[in-house]
């Protein structure tokens, strides 16, 4: 049985609305972490109200936060998935027709970079990325909206074959850049080597890795391990009042390329919104997050 | 989740009516935790504050008075009701910073007592806000269920050509909050604060990654 373009639609819809409207339990047992650690009594009291405000939105069916971003989609294709009209129009119909639907309705997120007039559409909006995984049958979409409180601060620099102290500080050196600003705690992304496009796309599907998981690799995780203490000794705190909670996770991750190294660091904001679900053959959806 | 969201007046947090009172915004201090009752004034739109700062400028009055009260950097969605109300669907903070080189003359000019949003303001602000006795309220980004459950009323709505989140907005609001103050008007900003400390640490924290490299093995 072909996934349709009718269940792409109806699925990219769905899972931007889902993702407004509730922040992953991943990133909630994460700031659950962070509470029984923190010694501020401040920082304490915001991120009580930071899970105070998930559970209302969840209770409630509200809006974590009014900046509903813009919308961002990966999709991966198994390239063993039968395919049933445009998938690519699918996601694009299908932001447009929620758009249409959504109670209460979205702000206007979307932005002329030439002129900065904002409605619902613009080119290339959605945005989207595209991967292929072998052998499957499925079609999977993760949902990822972008707002400026914490996309504003991602950044990238290339290096003449760095060492990794060299990685490490600039990292550092764009966590306090970001400072108080990003909505932290956040999650943050690190995307080394391949080339320029390539370094800002792993970061940014790093940022998409579960909170609280260990990476495979463990050089990596041992990377992030000190990062995140690194980053978390900065004192920012969460929204930047001061804490020992600036970042949840600090997730790396690398491809191989020339002597040039690009480095990107991006950043969530602390409400990490994500939603992720399958398309199978038979036509169920498996929702993950 | 009973610890969760405790938020309320019972837990000792102090409320201050707004419009602040310049005696109640000198008060203050860098780090208190506040709710506040009464009126606010509300936009997250450049457009907006430019053109608060040409009414500034040019001598002539906003679309309502803004004098003594208070500018915060919070996005709203407005709307019509059917009986010709007004009514907000949801509010949260912007940020602050995209505002700094515009807030000072009208922090100035307006005498505001309270401005907020998230991620504070710059220096240049800070010294208007100790001028003239006004502080900076850090509210909660991602708060909006909370924020938007402390909307009472609305009681004004301006700039209804602009885009809903860039509308000027006076609303009634009770129990808003905690709110942390960011900047007081004593010339206290925990921002500054807290960059010039992690600041200070870096070379502390960069020795212990270095530590913790060799100890690994890199």
């Amino acid at each position: 049985m072909p996934i349709t373009y009718d269940a792409v639609k109806a699925l990219s819809a769905d899972l931007y609305d889902w993702s407004l409207r509730a922040v992953p339990a991943d990133t909630k047992d994460g700031l659950r972490r962070a509470l029984e650690t923190e010694t501020q009594d401040g920082a304490r009291k915001v991120l009580r109200m930071m899970l105070g405000s998930a559970q209302k939105a969840e209770d409630e069916g509200r809006f974590v936060c009014s900046d509903a971003g813009v919308p961002v989609y990966h999709v991966t294709i198994g390239s063993a998935a039968r395919l049933d009209g445009d998938i690519k129009a699918a996601i694009s119909d299908g932001f447009d027709e929620l758009v249409g639907r959504i109670s209460p309705p979205l702000l206007k997120h979307v932005t002329n970079p030439l002129t900065n007039e904002r409605g619902y559409k613009g080119r290339d909006m959605p945005l989207v990325t595209w991967d292929v995984a072998g052998g499957a049958d499925w079609i999977e979409i993760l949902c990822q909206p972008k707002a400026l409180g914490s996309g504003r601060w991602a950044a990238l620099e290339t290096f003449s074959f760095p060492t990794l102290a060299e990685i490490e500080a600039y990292v550092m050196k764009v966590v306090m850049q970001a400072g108080s600003q990003h909505c932290p705690p956040v999650i943050i992304g690190v995307g080394i080597g391949g080339s320029f496009d390539v370094a800002a796309r792993i970061a940014s599907k790093a940022t998409m890795r579960r909170v609280g998981s260990t990476n495979d690799e463990p050089v990596l995780a041992a990377m992030e391990e000190r990062l995140l203490r690194a980053v978390n000794a900065t004192g920012f705190g969460p929204m930047g009042t001061g804490g020992d909670t600036t970042a949840l996770a600090v997730h790396v991750d690398y491809a191989s390329g020339h002597g040039y190294t690009p480095v990107a660091v991006c950043f969530n904001c602390w409400i990490n919104r994500r939603t992720r679900a399958r398309l199978h053959a038979d036509g169920s959806v498996e929702r993950f997050e | 989740m009973s610890d969760i969201g405790a938020t309320t007046a019972a837990e000792g947090f102090r409320t201050i009516r707004m419009p602040m009172s310049r005696d109640d915004a000198r008060s203050l201090r860098a780090g208190d935790m506040i709710l506040v009752d009464g009126e606010i004034v509300i936009t997250a739109g450049l457009p907006t504050v430019q053109r608060l700062v040409a009414c500034a400028e040019g001598g002539r009055d906003p679309s309502f008075p803004l004098d003594g009260g208070s500018l915060l950097h919070l996005g709203s969605y407005s709307q019509d009701t059917a009986d010709g109300g007004l009514e907000i669907l949801y509010m949260n903070p912007t940020t602050s910073t995209r505002f700094n080189r515009l807030m000072p003359g009208l922090i100035r000019h307006f005498g505001l007592t309270a401005v907020g949003g998230k991620g504070g303001l710059d220096a240049g602000c800070v010294a208007a806000m100790q001028e003239v006795g006004c502080v900076y309220l850090s509210f909660l980004g991602g708060g909006a269920p909370l924020h938007s459950a402390a909307i009472q009323a609305v009681r004004e709505v301006a700039y209804g050509d602009l885009v809903a989140h860039y509308r000027l907005v006076r609303l009634a609001v009770s129990a808003l909050g905690p709110l942390t103050v960011g900047i007081d008007a004593h010339g206290n900003s925990l921002f500054d604060t807290l960059q010039d400390q992690a600041r200070d640490r870096m070379p502390a924290i960069l020795e212990q990654l270095a530590k913790d490299r060799a100890a690994a093995g890199g």
